[in-house]
């Protein structure tokens, strides 16, 4: 809760200015007091939905407790088809935990129902900076008010995986996956690509005479799922390259642009992949897990995102290769990024203590501590560094992830109000499009629909 | 949800069991029960006010608010229950539930009345009745997730069956025309072996002196059938019917589990699309009042079976 | 006194047991429909004693992938994180004999007071003649309509106020109290009941109390033996509402522990291998009840209360 006094009302004027400095958005119009979280000391509970990253968040605790001897941390981990639920649930009765894991997808609503607590004024206080993350992570976590409401903590790009031996059986070579070029009329190289290593039940390829489409033994291109509205293993790599961009601004931006050619064009020419016998239907992938499928080397390449990589190299029998999206028609590529980051929740009976906790999550100490565990990107280059070793080591090269971020190629998951309800309407309307029971032009007045929602 | 109602159906034997005569009750002519019913059924009374109607009374409340769970209600009077007709995905739901209810009630109830003759006339074998009964045994997320696998497009083994066969694979769980069929059928399978064995206990209570004497006069089991076992076992298909029907509306858990009302809304069925509104949508001021139209819904459908049961009271003499 | 074992059928002496094509037919489809129900077991066996990792490999096979019973040591709780991570499944730790206990608490529990609580208010629907009885009766049975929507959070709202969240007060008090089918389940079954041995009962000075704990209910073993078997069964597969309730260690049940095998992160897959397991040995207990009482169950199912 934020609490209105007059002495809080002036350091909070004197603390705009610093919390100006750390996010770089401007001040925030919230009131806040900053917590003093040099005394913090009890339990407070942490909660997480990838049990594959649990051991390292457990280290973590467990440093941040031998650190702080009067703080413990208690983590618990649900898996991700409960997390959202249980927070919602935890929320509504009050019992929700001091410090958990934020998603870009969920934490506009969670703004607009105040039940994040804005950690600036405390974070300036305790000398904390936020510049030290890789670039434009920091700004997602700032609200419409100004106001931060997490430090970020991972971060996800998109590349291409493909089945090695499947690449080779076509004749093509690792090189050859490295600088392929996409445009939304023809597919450029990467069409052509896709369809030399699609192949039918009779091993005729997709770029051969006598291609049976209806009957392909390996698609060229997977599909992760059905596509939604934010396209983050889907499409939006390819819009990206067009100059296109989901809302006028980004995070919080109150128009969407889903009616612009740039847009409608991608999906079309998706669609023409599926017709062409390259792509699976989207109902042949509805609900069925693309990582499993490609497993089962039914797959030669497929879109994905870097939380994947443990489950996409595990498969038995798969050799798996990296190769980055392909560069589009503005001569660059381009990759969503999305990132995670740690809230403090409002009505946690323990902020010192909690803030503090965040405070450590952000750090180089703790992220360092998760970078070596080779399973996401951390916020932090220095920890970024350490996981792309670490990676390395279990002969995983990341560089087609990464080299977006080196490159600067990539683009924000867009954050705005009413995400739900946009999510439902517009990926339905997507979907409609792809099955082939609607034009793209469709894809206008759903728009329409979406934008009518900011009023 | 659906396991709860459905085994609810035992009870559907009948008020009184034919053949039965009720002696006359000598005792307390006149005088009630009542202080001794009161505390007899106390403590269920407090259950079902406490768990029941007064959740009941709340939704209704909220049906008329607009609320997100998070803040305090705001007062819409009626305004919900106005956008409702006005909203296409509330007709998507309907008619996705309602192509799902007739599917998976028509095809279970057939399928189990030919099971409980067949167990009536070929065997008595525990065990094949256990058999029957096992993927009732299982939680409804792990026969979603189990049948979402085996029928799977590219990797299930139906499909592999089906490309060996020379026949075009399916997209069962997906496809317009087999999404709501495949659905319903992956819940038949879930109880139909259940719901057989409650017929067959009904038709245990047909004297066997009617076979003999149709048999007799030169009767075919068909014939015997028509004539016989169905008209007797009405009452016993009623009730079954009507808390089945109940419990097939609410389906839900497949749903969640497999497809998530995708793609582009072919299994979004009701009860699924009352979750998306409510939470994840966090509209649950509308999603209340969607769920008090599937009540009223079911209530009148409830009432309307009644009648029919009422109609088919036991032609037994 | 009604029996309660229903009988045999008899087939009419005039007929033979000859293979007729008609016969055939009818043993043709009582097989199909017995292997119809049983062919995902086999999958699900089979899947729960292969490795995670390589199932994609062979993904229509009809035997184990890489036997192995690493699913099982996960679900048992025997396996370390690394050994679980190797074979691509689940790393989580499982405190397996601490959530069966708890499982067996909390359906138990449930069981129990259901049972008894319902059979008192059958009793009364069925046998006393109160004014306003099949009122209340409808009243209750109303209940079945209402969507469960509505009752989940204020359900949960009201734990919370009582500060019960977490504990097996919390998770067992809506359900230990009533449901409506419990209570029609055994008012059909009492309103059966021949009245004569009641009447005995009566002329003998029993007054209700007695004559229902003392001739009734034992006389109803059946009916009331798989009404607890049923709610048990449903007790035990219960998920939401126990992931709402209980989430300590000490009142964690198995189905809400054994949901760290589903998927760990978006689109990630389930572990398959350890989900199978998980429900093998989640269903475990549940089929060793059912075949210990099947001869009850199967001809009590529909009991009519009469012969």
């Amino acid at each position: 809760m934020i609490q209105f006094t007059r002495r809080a009302a002036l350091s909070a004027v004197a603390l705009g200015g610093l919390a100006a400095c750390g996010n770089g958005s401007g001040t925030s119009s919230v009131v806040q007091t900053a917590i003093d979280t040099s005394k913090a000391s009890g339990e407070i509970s942490y909660w997480l939905w990838d049990n594959n990253q649990q051991p390292a968040y457990q280290q973590c605790a467990d440093d941040f407790h031998a650190a702080n001897p009067n703080i413990t941390v208690k983590i618990t981990q649900y898996a991700w088809a409960d997390y959202w639920n249980n927070i919602t649930n935890a929320f509504v009765s009050g019992t929700a935990p001091d410090v958990f894991t934020d998603h870009l997808a969920k934490y506009p609503d969670f703004i607009k129902q105040n039940q994040l607590q804005p950690l600036d004024a405390t974070l300036a206080k305790d000398g904390v900076k936020t510049d030290i993350y890789q670039k434009g992570l920091a700004d997602l976590w700032v609200g419409p008010d100004g106001a931060r409401y997490g430090l970020p903590k991972d971060f996800d790009t998109t590349a291409l995986f493909y089945n090695k031996q499947l690449i080779q059986a076509a004749g093509v070579s690792a090189a050859q996956l490295q600088d392929l070029t996409w445009n939304p009329s023809d597919g450029g190289s990467y069409e052509k690509m896709i369809a030399h290593v699609t192949v039918d039940v009779n091993g005729k390829r997709g770029d051969e005479p006598g291609f049976d489409k209806t009957r392909v033994k390996v698609y060229g291109l997977g599909l992760d799922g059905a596509p939604d509205n934010y396209g983050q293993t889907t499409w939006s790599m390819y819009t990206g390259t067009t100059g296109w961009t989901f809302t006028d601004k980004n995070p919080w931006g109150t128009h969407y642009n889903y009616d612009k050619p740039e847009f409608q064009n991608t999906i079309a020419w998706m669609r023409s992949l599926i017709e062409k016998g390259y792509m699976p239907s989207v109902q042949s992938v509805t609900g069925a897990n693309s990582g499993d499928i490609f497993g089962a080397g039914k797959y030669a390449m497929i879109t994905n995102g870097s939380w994947m990589i443990g489950q996409m190299f595990g498969y038995k029998g798969v050799e798996v290769g990296l190769a980055p999206t392909p560069i589009g028609p503005n001569g660059k590529r381009s990759s969503m990024y999305n990132g995670l980051a740690d809230a403090v929740w409002v009505g946690s009976k323990n902020k010192p203590a909690a803030i503090k906790w965040v405070e450590y999550l952000g750090s180089a100490a703790a992220q360092d501590v998760v970078g070596k565990r080779g399973v996401v990107f951390p916020a932090i280059p220095s920890a970024t560094q350490n996981a792309q070793a670490a990676f390395k080591a279990k002969s995983v090269d990341v560089n087609s992830f990464l080299i977006q971020v080196q490159d600067g190629t990539t683009f924000l998951f867009p954050i705005t109000d009413h995400a739900a309800t946009i999510g439902a309407s517009m990926s339905a309307a997507i979907q409609a499009v792809l099955t082939g029971q609607a034009q793209p032009s469709s894809l206008t007045a759903a728009n329409q629909q979406v934008n009518a929602l900011f009023g | 949800m659906e396991g709860d109602l459905l085994t609810t159906t035992s009870e559907a034997l009948g008020a009184a069991p034919p053949g039965h005569i009720a002696s006359p009750n000598r005792r307390r002519k006149g005088r009630s029960d009542l202080r001794t019913a009161l505390l007899f059924i106390a403590p269920s009374a407090l259950g079902f006010l406490v768990f029941y109607l007064y959740p009941a009374i709340r939704g209704f409340y909220f049906s008329l608010t607009s609320y997100n769970l998070l803040g305090t209600p705001t007062w819409v009077g009626f305004d919900n229950f106005v956008k409702i007709p006005h909203d296409p995905m509330f007709w998507n739901a309907l008619q996705v539930t309602v192509e799902y209810v007739v599917l998976n009630i028509g095809f279970q109830t057939v399928i189990a009345v030919g099971l409980a003759v067949l167990m009536q006339r070929l065997t008595q074998s525990t065990l094949l009745r256990g058999a029957l009964l096992l993927p009732w045994l299982v939680s409804n997320v792990i026969a979603a997730l189990v049948w979402f696998w085996l029928l799977d497009y590219q990797i299930g083994i139906v499909n592999q069956f089906l490309r060996w066969l020379g026949v075009h694979p399916i997209a069962f769980f997906a496809d317009n025309l087999w999404a709501i069929p495949t659905i319903a059928a992956v819940n038949v399978w879930r109880y139909m072996g259940y719901t057989a064995l409650l017929v067959f206990a009904g038709i245990q209570t047909i004297p066997k002196q009617l076979y003999e004497a149709a048999a007799i006069d030169g009767s075919t089991e068909w014939k015997s059938f028509w004539r016989i076992t169905l008209p007797l076992l009405r009452p016993v298909l009623a009730m079954v019917l009507v808390l089945t029907v109940t419990g097939s509306f609410q389906v839900f858990d497949t749903v969640a589990v497999t497809t998530r009302g995708g793609p582009v809304n072919v299994t979004r069925v009701y009860q699924y699309y009352i979750y998306q509104k409510a939470f994840t949508e966090g509209q649950f001021g509308y999603a209340s009042a969607l769920a008090v139209v599937l009540f009223l819904i079911l209530a009148a459908l409830a009432a309307l079976q009644m009648r029919l049961l009422r109609a088919g009271e036991s032609d037994l003499a | 006194m009604s029996t309660l074992i229903l009988p045999p059928a008899t087939v009419p002496t005039r007929r033979h047991r000859r293979a007729t094509p008609g016969r055939v037919f009818a043993w043709v489809a009582l097989i199909v429909a017995v292997l119809v129900s049983l062919f995902p077991f086999l999958w699900v066996l089979r899947t729960a004693f292969s490795t995670s990792r390589s199932l994609a490999s062979a993904p229509s096979s009809l035997l184990p992938v890489d036997f192995t019973l690493g699913a099982f040591e996960r679900v048992l709780g025997l396996s370390t994180h690394a050994q679980a991570v190797a074979q691509g499944g689940s790393g989580a730790s499982m405190n397996f004999w601490l959530y069966l206990r708890n499982s067996v608490i909390y359906a138990g529990s449930v069981t129990i007071g259901q049972v008894f609580f319902c059979a008192m208010a059958a009793y009364a629907f069925a046998r006393l003649r109160w004014p306003g009885r099949n009122l209340v009766f409808g009243i209750f049975l109303g209940a079945l309509l209402v969507p469960p929507i509505f009752t989940q959070l204020p359900n949960f709202i009201l734990v919370k106020d009582l500060g019960l969240i977490n504990t097996f007060g919390g998770m067992i008090l809506p359900g230990f109290f009533m449901t409506p089918f419990a209570v029609f389940f055994l008012r059909q079954f009492f309103l059966g009941l021949n009245h004569e041995v009641e009447e005995s009962a009566s002329l003998d000075g029993a007054g209700p109390w007695r004559t229902f704990f003392q001739i009734v209910l034992p006389m109803s073993t059946a009916p009331v033996t798989t009404l607890a078997i049923l709610t048990f069964i449903t007790t035990w597969n219960d998920y939401l509402w126990p992931l709402l309730v209980g989430n300590t260690e000490g009142t964690k049940v198995l189905t809400v522990a054994l949901g760290i095998f589903q998927s760990q992160t978006p689109g990630g897959s389930p572990d398959w291998a350890g989900l199978m397991a998980a429900a093998l040995v989640a269903a475990a207990p549940v089929l060793v009840l059912f075949f210990a009482f099947a001869r009850r169950i199967l001809d009590s199912i529909g009991y009519t209360g009469t012969k």
